[in-house]
């Protein structure tokens, strides 16, 4: 075995246990919000700095608020306000919808702790 | 080769295990069809074949939705107006399998789940968009409906020609064809070849396959807080359906009037906040979900039992958390969210 080899052993064998614990402790955090309005193409905008985005639907503007890596809606102009008291989204894979705006928003990340949330 | 090369190859294979156990291998797609979002998951696809699927799924659902709507012009309306003259019908073939398949699992729930109270739903204004704010229906009218006693024994069906014996059997599927429309979709996917799938809609879906190493991993979100309530790991062929109050509802004086109706009294059922099905084929969970949230915490086991269903969760307006034993060791809770359950006894 060379001296390279040796080395390159040595990283190998530094680097496994932070390789593994990704998959044993997948990281959760959410990097973006999807937007999706009606039928146009989705939008993902990242989850920083803090702002608010106006997504225009059949019923008029949603407004989204992106706080501290979060999102939710913040107003909308349904009547029944479901997708406002839905609250924040934290985690990657969450998801909440205007259905009556058509409009939903879902935060992204590299491993979401789910494949979809049953609700 | 000698030891050392063989146990430096074994290091940077498992190196190159973890790096490659990433989520690249995902497609994920959403729409908006059948009044709510579809979200689809496909592993393994190639994009262009993940994108063309897509486009087929979403429309078939959008097909789908234009023959079985319940209110909107479509073969379902005509059926029921049809039906309601006491004409003899023959039944458009887009809806023929699914008003047979419905009448079926409303005979198995002994009612509870009812396709044909489309009229009682309709006076509750869930057929409106949006939902009307502050109406209660006039309680006489209400009793008039369930006097009527509209029931899915009321329909004679001889081949592809329909009958009923009752003018107020009006259908309405919204319990049940998006379970249906959903087991359609797995259909498409299986015959494209995709064998590694979710198909979500609205927070109800259908599993089949894995996500690639492992199996797919569910969040069951909790009825009354902003939170994950418990998980599961399904693999294979997997529906997980959730009826729940929260999902159309109207508040008047501070009390929540949901949809999903009580065929009994014509109201909606006071008595459950939410009701989780596991069962393989999701229109039989669909419809299972929404007759169990009916039957409450003292009758679901037994109408769980006529229906076959073996996984059941259901959480009441207290905050109970009832299941059966199998549904206990399936899914695993969130820390601190199992305080307060009760186990029925065994469904098999």
């Amino acid at each position: 075995m060379t001296r390279a080899d040796k080395i390159l052993l040595a990283l190998v064998i530094c680097a496994l246990p932070f390789l593994y614990a990704r998959l044993w402790f997948p990281d959760e955090q959410a990097r973006y919000v999807r937007i999706q309005a009606g039928d146009d193409k989705p939008i993902t905008a990242e989850l920083s700095p803090d702002r608010t985005l106006q997504v225009h639907g059949p019923l008029g503007d949603s407004v989204i608020e992106i706080k501290e890596s979060r999102a939710r809606f913040l107003k909308s102009p349904c009547k029944g306000q479901q997708c406002v008291h839905s609250g924040w989204l934290e985690a990657a894979g969450e998801l909440t919808a205007c259905l009556p705006n058509r409009i939903s928003i879902q935060l992204l990340g590299r491993h979401p702790r789910f494949d979809a949330i049953n609700f | 080769m000698n030891p050392a090369r063989l146990f430096f190859v074994l290091l940077l294979s498992l190196a190159a295990n973890a790096c490659s156990q990433h989520n690249d291998d995902v497609f994920h797609d959403q729409f908006f069809a059948f009044g709510t979002l579809i979200d689809l998951t496909l592993y393994g696809v190639e994009p262009a074949a993940a994108r063309q699927a897509s486009e087929l799924i979403e429309q078939d659902f959008h097909n789908m939705h234009g023959s079985w709507h319940a209110w909107e012009t479509s073969a379902l309306t005509r059926l029921n107006t049809q039906l309601a003259s006491g004409a003899t019908v023959i039944a458009d073939p887009s809806i023929l399998p699914l008003i047979k398949e419905a009448n079926r699992l409303s005979q198995l729930s002994s009612g509870l789940f009812n396709p044909v109270i489309g009229e009682l739903i309709s006076l509750w204004g869930f057929h409106d968009n949006p939902l009307p704010v502050g109406t209660v229906p006039d309680a006489d009218r209400i009793r008039e409906l369930v006097a009527q006693k509209p029931s899915a024994t009321d329909i004679t069906i001889n081949g592809n020609r329909i009958n009923s014996r009752n003018p107020a059997v009006r259908y309405d599927l919204g319990a049940f064809a998006k379970g249906y429309a959903i087991d359609r979709a797995i259909v498409r996917l299986r015959k494209l070849g995709i064998s590694n799938a979710i198909v979500n809609a609205g927070g109800d879906l259908r599993a089949i396959g894995r996500h690639g190493e492992r199996p797919w991993r569910i969040g069951i979100r909790h009825p009354r807080q902003p939170a994950i309530l418990a998980s599961i790991e399904i693999e294979g062929d997997t529906s997980v359906f959730t009826s729940g109050d929260y999902e159309r509802f109207f508040e008047v004086d501070g009390i929540r009037q949901h949809h999903i109706i009580d065929p009994r009294s014509g109201y909606p059922a006071d008595r459950t906040a939410s009701v989780t099905v596991i069962y393989n084929n999701a229109a039989t969970a669909d419809a299972a979900a929404t007759a169990l949230f009916v039957a409450g915490p003292d009758e679901w086991p037994a109408i769980a039992r006529d229906m076959g269903i073996k996984l059941v969760m259901l959480i009441d307006t207290e905050g109970v958390i009832h299941m059966n034993p199998a549904m206990q060791s399936r899914i695993q809770f969130e820390p601190g969210m199992d305080a307060d359950v009760q186990l029925s006894e065994p469904l098999s």
